[in-house]
């Protein structure tokens, strides 16, 4: 009877060992799939020398939109101005960021002239939210002996996965938009209409 | 080392006048608002409006001399003999960075930059243009670092650029600690450090110019790019340290409101 039960017993006591391991690994799996399936569709949408760049930007808002936290991020980015913004400020603000953040990227993109992008792996990334957090490692081989190295910080709960910042060789993209924009405020009067402002310009320039 | 001395006597002056100046054009700390005392020390740039000052010189510098030159040598030098220039600049600092991995108590780096410096130098005379090794970079600054030493007020210096007291100190004392200064003379290490100036800056014309152009407040900008990457290369690419992150937003309406009836408590 023991020895019938044993193999039986022996695989579910693996499998509860085993099993809540490879459920938070997971993310891990399934952060490297997202960024492949992400990066693969912005080089073959973004690249193509035959859109306009208004067709560029629009395509880029929509993968943006769609891998991207952008409104996690563009509240990080206020720090702590975005606590004392008003309902309507902060409605502008988050269109204006996500805006600015459009024109300058999509354009970049047309830079871009086949060099090769390679995701390396994942690791796990504390998490200060109900969300598990993954860091994955990729590198972009601007020239074939150094490539330049690339981590996504991607966020998942539950069905959502996303990208809530971009290290590149070490600095983190969305502090330094954060460093720049209180930059922005404290040295006009404290006054987050100075930053809106210029956001205003950047994008209608 | 006297002879060096006194002939940096005139630049010793000038850096005193520019030192003097900077201090007596402190910004004032915030003192009404205590969130806007703690974003003041983050900042961590009370020198930020003679900074600004040296920085728009700086830039100009950049713009009359550094960039013409970086692109002239980008465009017209030939390909073919960048490399051999470029490793032989690069190679000119591997002592200093073996000495500074040993105090650093980093061997594996130290053995790194030697064998660099000496692989590099005989396939550099039969021609071979491409060292298999990689260069490692170290210098006072990072050491002090690993030491434990805070990097302390950012500082913009003339002509070398952003820096902070810690690294303003190591660059000082590196003037004088640098085994290439010790065999050669001055005008050597300057021009090494022009040449690599040239060789860096025509790598990132494009990337400066973009910068230039999407950033909202340049000066500020660059300060954080300036301390984030330092901070990478004290961690050698090692394991990052905690660093404040955006998060999902999903709560973003009820996230902000409980925070602002935690803090209104």
């Amino acid at each position: 009877m023991i020895a019938r039960f044993t193999p039986a017993f022996v695989i579910v006591l693996a499998l509860l060992f085993v099993a809540p391991a490879a459920r938070a690994d997971g993310h891990l799996d399934a952060s490297v799939t997202f960024i492949n399936s992400l990066s693969d569709r912005a080089i073959t949408t973004l690249t193509d020398s035959e859109i306009t760049a208004d067709e560029r930007r629009s395509q880029f808002r929509n993968l943006f939109r769609e891998g991207f936290a952008v409104d996690g991020i563009a509240r990080f980015a206020l720090g702590r101005y975005w606590r004392n913004a008003s309902k309507q400020e902060r409605e502008e603000y988050l269109v204006l960021f996500e805006d600015v953040i459009v024109t300058t990227w999509a354009d970049r993109f047309s830079l871009y002239s086949g060099q090769s992008f390679e995701v390396r792996g994942a690791t796990n990334e504390p998490s200060n939210g109900p969300e598990k957090v993954a860091l994955v490692s990729s590198q972009f081989f601007t020239s074939p002996t150094s490539p330049v190295q690339i981590e996504w910080r991607v966020a998942s709960q539950g069905d959502v996965i996303k990208i809530v910042d971009v290290k590149v060789e070490g600095i983190s993209m969305a502090n330094t938009q954060r460093d720049e924009f209180n930059s922005v405020i404290r040295n006009n009067g404290r006054k987050l209409s100075s930053l809106l402002e210029r956001l205003r310009k950047m994008r209608d320039s | 080392m006297l002879k060096t001395l006194t002939d940096l006597k005139p630049s010793r002056f000038l850096f005193a006048a520019l030192l003097m100046g900077a201090l007596t054009a402190c910004a004032t700390p915030p003192s009404d608002d205590k969130e806007a005392l703690a974003e003041f020390e983050k900042a961590n740039d009370p020198f930020e409006p003679a900074n600004r000052l040296i920085f728009s010189a700086n830039v100009a510098v950049d713009q009359l001399v550094l960039q013409p030159t970086a692109v002239t040598y980008r465009d017209l030098f030939p390909d073919e003999l960048k490399p051999p220039v470029e490793n032989f600049i690069t190679n000119l600092f591997m002592p200093l960075s073996f000495l500074h991995s040993l105090l650093q108590g980093d061997m594996e780096r130290a053995n790194l930059a030697a064998t660099r410096f000496f692989t590099a130098l005989p396939t550099f005379l039969l021609g071979n243009t491409m060292p298999d090794k990689e260069p490692v970079f170290e210098d006072a600054g990072q050491t002090l670092a690993v030491w434990g030493f805070e990097p302390g007020p950012y500082v913009m210096l003339p002509l070398i650029g952003p820096s902070s007291v810690r690294g303003t100190l190591g660059t000082i004392g590196d003037f004088f600690f640098d085994p290439v200064g010790w065999v050669t003379d001055t005008p050597v290490t300057i021009g090494r450090a022009a040449g690599n100036a040239v060789v860096v800056r025509s790598n990132n014309v494009n990337q400066v110019r973009d910068l230039q152009r999407n950033s909202l407040d340049y000066y500020a900008a660059v300060r954080s790019l300036y301390r984030q990457q330092r901070e990478a290369q004290v961690r050698n690419g090692g394991s990052t340290p905690v660093q404040p992150a955006p998060t999902l937003g999903l709560d973003l309406e009820e996230k902000s409101d409980t925070k602002e009836t935690a803090s209104g408590k």
